[in-house]
């Protein structure tokens, strides 16, 4: 979906019909629009949702007041208003037209919510005609639950990463990169497993109808067990956003807030050394694993070294041919072939030439080769026994670093809790039992992990069983084949779908690092977790990583750089599905208001610079303030349209305002009006 | 045509399984042909219906015909 304009009538401030052109070229795919508080930012934005999804966000106030203010007073009664939005469009090769529109109709002073119909035309070589189904089709193109990573507040975009958000993301990501099918069909795959079920229970026999009965009772045991599962991973992740709700209130509190930064530098602390000491409990067993045999050896290398002495000195080491064998062929005057050493003859002296060879090289070889092996035994098994002393003192000062500060942790928590404030026990009490709430719902997930990894092991079995169990005749044998290839179907798009999802988490958080770090200089780096959760990290000088506290102008990059990720995998992941790269398929233009909102200057000018390469269409909508300098330098190189969205007010407490873009003066508030409205502007690159 | 890994949404055929160490293809390989031809039916059925809601019996009612066409 690449935008191409928007039209507005009487919508909200927009007075009377009003049109923006909003086309990429190459290379420049930003359009630039300034507008002063109030003067319509977030109306513009929330006019493409409207047209598209029929919906305001809920920021908007007063929903029903749909029409101009204006337009609605000067109306005559049981007038018709018109009222529309139109949004014009390209997607996959073809240009669509979408049109929300109603006749509101004054009976009365009070304002109505407006019924308003949407159509959708499609031109397609030249000719247009009208789509039936039109918000089918726009779901189709854009899922509305999708559009807030490309239609959205810049000043709220953290909310996008936020823990209680992270279940709703997690699935818009799968479905943006295509993964939404594969778990359809593991929902339905054994919705028909019963309905095939039900024909073997019919004709096949005794022994197949009991299986079949048996595989069903344990599925519907399997299904439950999966939607706990994904039940309390969600309660998981609000109850995380919860407690940490509650630390931030304790952290602001004017008599908790010492205490509480004391507690966070304790708990980052206990952390820290319990990582460390995992890490050294783990180097120990790998050690015991790989050399504690070493342990045993006891003086065993010195006992080799000293018997392999004495061979060498006797020359007896094992070589691959000892000069003590050839002396016994002269002796017996017997070559191993057979052939008589007669003195004086040939063959003797063949003999005693490999008798002089024999042994002396080779010998020497072994004893060089098992004394560096003795040496490398003792060095190993000294060091293994230095390493495991030196574990054994670090473990113990990790067992006293951790008792310290779990101390001064249980001291802390002492001392908040006796905060005589009532405020603070009531935030004190709902952080333990969120705490507490926390640590039972991660060992009921524990638990039913290993339910459902049972359930899995006896349904295979079942399954197994039931392609041996005798049954009724053709026709039941059809129906277990069928149930056997869906079985197989199931559990191959199961192992699928893990693999796929493995793989866009592993790319998405490649990407979002990548833009991330483009952004920002800071030492932190961005990770998504297996579950989807984006934390910022940083890595310590001992190498340990851990979390850092994020502020609002780093969730706001955290978020951006997110958001620039998923746009730009599911451009990659459409095109291949589509098999026509050459289009705009997966393709999604970024609608932002507010861009800058809460960024100090240093990231104002890196976000514009990352901004433009964000996605294939960006909508920036920023007030003067916010734009104007760095801002509009960095962009301006990038857009193809630039506009004012002027104030027109009659606000006393307004100044007429002009604002300067490329070298020309434009106007921005203008208090000599007599009505309220806004008005878009295009103004010349 | 569309293929296999396509319809399920474009990753590499080179990404396995942490558990299994297998990749998508050896997923789809181990199937039999019967097997196959379902596994693409049904996300070509699935894919289609993406767009619909609450649409779970006409999607099993789609799929059950999908195996009566594959076994006969």
């Amino acid at each position: 979906m690449i935008l191409k304009s928007i039209q507005l009538e009487n919508f909200r401030q927009f007075r009377g019909i009003q049109h923006f052109p909003l086309d990429v070229a190459p290379d420049k795919v930003v359009t630039l629009l300034f507008g002063a508080n109030g003067a319509g930012k977030t109306t513009l934005l929330n006019a493409f949702t409207w047209c598209l999804y029929g919906e305001l966000s809920h920021d908007v106030e007063e929903q029903d007041r749909l029409v101009t203010d204006f337009v609605w007073q000067s109306a005559a009664f049981d007038t018709e208003i018109p009222l529309s939005v139109e949004v014009a469009f390209s997607h996959a090769g073809s240009t669509y037209r979408a049109r929300r529109a109603a006749k509101v109709r004054k009976q009365d002073g009070a304002r109505r919510k407006s019924v308003a119909d949407l159509q959708l035309w499609v031109t397609d070589q030249g000719q247009s005609k009208v789509v039936e189904g039109p918000q089918q089709k726009l779901d189709s193109i854009l899922p509305q639950r999708l559009s807030r990573f490309f239609f959205f507040n810049g000043e709220r975009i953290d909310k996008l990463v936020n823990r209680q958000a992270y279940a709703e993301v997690k699935q818009d990501i799968k479905t943006l990169l295509g993964l939404e099918q594969v778990e359809r069909a593991l929902d339905h795959l054994p919705k028909l497993d019963r309905k095939l079920g039900g024909e073997l229970k019919k004709f096949g026999g005794a022994q197949a109808v009991e299986i079949q009965e048996e595989i069903e009772k344990q599925e519907t045991l399997l299904t439950n067990a999966r939607a706990q599962r994904e039940s309390l991973r969600d309660s998981l992740g609000m109850l995380t956003e919860e407690h940490e709700g509650v630390l931030d209130l304790l952290r602001k509190h004017e008599a908790a807030g010492p205490l509480q930064a004391q507690r966070d530098e304790a708990v980052e602390q206990v952390e820290k050394a319990r990582s460390a000491r995992d890490h050294r409990e783990k180097e120990r067993r790998n050690l015991v694993a790989t050399r504690g045999y070493l342990a045993f050896a006891g003086s065993l290398s010195q006992e080799t070294a000293r018997l392999a002495a004495g061979l060498h000195e006797r020359g007896s080491l094992p070589a691959p041919l000892k000069r003590e064998f050839v002396d016994s062929l002269i002796d017996e005057a017997r070559c191993i072939c057979g052939t008589e050493l007669g003195a004086g003859t040939a063959a003797l002296r063949h003999v005693e030439d490999w008798r002089a060879k024999a042994g002396l090289a080779e010998v020497e070889a072994s004893w060089q080769r098992l004394s560096g092996e003795v040496k490398y035994v003792e060095e190993t098994r000294s060091n293994l026994r230095s390493r495991l002393q030196a574990l054994a003192a670090e473990l113990e000062q990790d067992r006293e670093t951790i008792g310290t500060w779990e101390g001064r942790l249980a001291d802390l928590e002492g001392r908040i809790r006796d905060i005589p404030m009532e405020e603070v026990a009531g935030l004190e009490k709902k952080r333990v039992d969120l705490q507490a709430r926390i640590g039972v719902t991660n060992q009921d997930i524990g638990a039913l992990e290993k339910t459902i990894e049972e359930l899995d092991v006896t349904v295979a079995g079942l399954r197994h069983s039931l392609k041996s169990a005798a049954v009724g005749d053709a026709v039941a044998q059809k129906a277990r084949r069928r149930l056997e290839v869906v079985g197989a179907v199931d559990a191959a798009l199961r192992e699928i779908l893990a693999i796929r999802s493995t793989e866009m988490r592993e790319k998405l958080d490649t990407k979002v690092k990548e833009i991330f770090a483009s952004i920002t200089v800071k030492p932190f780096y961005p990770k998504l977790t297996d579950d989807f959760e984006l934390g910022l990290y940083q890595v310590h000088g001992d190498g340990e990583e851990l979390p850092v506290p994020k502020s609002t102008g780093e969730n706001q990059i955290l978020s951006l750089s997110f958001v620039a990720a998923v746009s730009e995998l599911a451009r990659g992941v459409a095109q291949r599905q589509e098999e026509t790269p050459e289009t705009d398929a997966g393709n999604y233009p970024i609608v932002m208001d507010a861009a800058f909102g809460s960024l100090d200057i240093g990231y104002q000018r890196e976000v514009a610079r990352a901004l433009a390469k964000m996605a294939p269409q960006m909508v920036v909508l920023v007030s003067k303030s916010q734009g104007e300098g760095e801002v509009y330098e960095q962009l301006r190189p990038y857009t193809n349209h630039l506009g004012v969205i002027v104030a027109h007010t009659t606000s006393a407490a307004e100044r007429s305002e002009t604002i300067d873009l490329g070298g020309y003066t434009y106007p921005y508030i203008d208090t000599e009006s007599s009505v309220d409205w806004a008005e878009l502007t295009e103004v010349q690159l | 045509m569309t293929s296999m890994s396509d319809l399920i949404g474009g990753g590499s055929v080179v990404s396995h399984d942490a558990q299994t160490g297998r990749t998508e293809k050896d997923v789809v390989n181990a199937l039999d042909p019967e097997a196959q031809a379902l596994l693409k039916r049904v996300l070509e059925i699935e894919r289609s219906r993406l767009h619909l809601k609450g649409s779970d019996a006409g999607a099993v009612d789609d799929l059950y015909e999908a195996v009566r066409g594959i076994i006969p």
